[in-house]
């Protein structure tokens, strides 16, 4: 795990549109998407966010495409337990076991199927964000939604120490791997223990120090940061606002409609 | 087990929310006062927050072969309480959800009530009631994280199996069949992974004691005496 979402966002060409806008495409995407009903404006969502990431954003297809994979086993797993075990309605196929009667009927197939096309909405309106806006803008959002200082502070300093320790842990892993540490099972449950033990105290004296140097800087518990101006421009606005109309539209149009 | 964006329909990803934001509220007020008192504890709750997004990215090593994470959580409520645990646990789901596409926005009430709240809450009333009995501490802090990380997936198929009762509406009988097959899938094969993850709470723990034990007395988890009994036993 080494390509962390940020890096793309940062480099993204979108990065420099403004925070609120994106944030509200992804809200308003994520809302419609999860109160449709039917499973069109969810893939219609998706389709619009995921040309906009990669193109727009330039991220390249092939990641694209194998992150929107990554929940693909729980979501499959639990579409067809869904599939199987709810609804009613004429059954399309079933098999009995051990005298139980299992069988998936239409209305069980299609709330599986709006499950998946959420989800896949979802995922691609939450990878807009996070693959357009680097976590470090998204603190002064934090920040004018009134959230209390000390969380703010808090998630900043721990956004700043992921990588920390990120690269500590991918450190030692190699270390360890190149010294046979996950040969077996056994050894690699050891090698497990003494990453975790040593990241652990690692962490904590890296805690212990970044405390006296932000205090011999002169730290009173607030964290003041660069929050850059950047107005929402024309263009953005226009093509923010047909998306709108277009899944708004498709939202009412689809408002009952099923797939099968 | 995080539940992905979307998954959750209303009105039940509103109402996880409903049952999550009380909790935070109050572990935010907690922190508030603890910042005010003790100041020094700002970067320590950071970085012990960032050790457990750290952790919680590694891979477990599993027997079935699957991979599995740790949640990490169990630890870090034994260390710090549950409300301040809850706190974290919001801070690390939603990186967990920007950055590695685990979890999502809407679903995000879910998971902290069933990885932030509910786990945590369990694993530290559990490590706090032995405590008093005197269990050895290492056995403890398995038995804590190990129902932790179980009762996490618990309710997660709780979440699962109220939002997709069985026939389609909400009733005692639909939700007991819907439960029990969300519960075979994920809260059974969880269970050697919840084992894993309490044997390598408890070493981790043991080689802290061992390096750094000052720290879990700072915390409360240990008193001095307790760490020097545990010192002795090793030596």
């Amino acid at each position: 795990m080494t390509h962390v979402l940020d890096d793309y966002a940062l480099n993204s060409p979108l990065r420099e549109k403004n925070n609120w806008l994106k944030l509200a495409i992804t809200i308003f995407g994520i809302l419609v998407g999860v109160s449709s009903n039917s499973p069109v404006p969810p893939f219609v969502i998706a389709l619009c966010m995921g040309i906009a990431t990669v193109h727009f954003s330039k991220v390249p297809v092939i990641f694209y495409l194998k992150i929107l994979a990554a929940p693909a086993g729980f979501v499959l797993v639990s579409s067809v337990i869904i599939a199987f075990l709810s609804g009613s309605g004429t059954e399309l196929f079933g098999f009995d076991i051990l005298g139980h009667r299992l069988g998936v009927d239409t209305a069980g197939l299609n709330l599986a199927i709006l499950v998946l096309a959420r989800t896949i909405s979802g995922m691609s309106c939450m990878f807009f964000l996070s693959l357009t806006t680097p976590m470090i803008e998204l603190f002064s959002v934090l920040k004018a939604a009134k959230l209390p200082d000390s969380f703010v502070e808090i998630a900043m300093m721990m956004y700043r120490y992921i990588f920390v320790f990120l690269d500590v842990a991918m450190d030692i892993k190699y270390a360890q791997t190149v010294r046979l540490g996950y040969r077996d099972f056994k050894t690699s449950f050891r090698s497990m223990v003494m990453l975790g033990a040593n990241l652990f105290i690692r962490s904590w004296e890296q805690g212990e120090k970044l405390y006296l140097s932000m205090n011999s800087r002169c730290y009173d518990g607030k964290l003041i940061m660069y929050d850059e101006k950047r107005p929402v421009k024309m263009p953005d606005i226009l093509l923010t606002g047909i998306y709108f109309v277009i899944v708004l539209s498709v939202f009412s149009l689809t408002r009952d409609m099923s797939f099968i | 087990m995080h539940i992905f964006e979307g998954f959750l329909p209303s009105p039940w990803w509103q109402l996880w929310f409903v049952f999550s934001i009380p909790v935070i509220l109050y572990g935010m007020y907690k922190l508030n006062k603890l910042v005010s008192e003790k100041r020094e504890v700002v970067p320590l709750i950071a970085v012990a927050g960032a050790f457990i997004f750290v952790l919680s990215s590694l891979k477990l090593p599993s027997v079935t072969g699957s991979c599995s994470h740790p949640t990490g959580t169990g630890m870090a409520a034994v260390l710090f309480g549950p409300s301040i645990t809850a706190v974290l646990g919001v801070i690390v789901l939603i990186y967990q959800a920007l950055f590695l596409a685990h979890g999502g926005i809407s679903t995000l009430g879910a998971n902290v009530a069933s990885m932030g709240i509910i786990g945590p809450f369990v694993a530290y009333a559990f490590y706090k009631a032995a405590a008093k009995t005197n269990m050895n501490f290492y056995l403890n802090i398995f038995l804590a994280t190990a129902i932790a990380d179980w009762i996490t997936y618990v309710t997660t198929s709780v979440q699962l199996s109220l939002a997709f009762p069985t026939g389609g509406s909400l009733t005692v009988t639909g939700f007991l069949s819907s439960f029990i097959a969300f519960a075979t899938v994920f809260a059974t094969t969880q269970v050697p992974l919840a084992i894993m993850e309490g044997a390598l709470t408890a070493l981790i723990m043991k080689y802290v004691v061992q390096v750094k034990s000052d720290v879990l007395v700072n915390l409360d988890v240990l008193t001095s005496d307790a760490v020097e009994k545990l010192k002795g036993a090793m030596s």
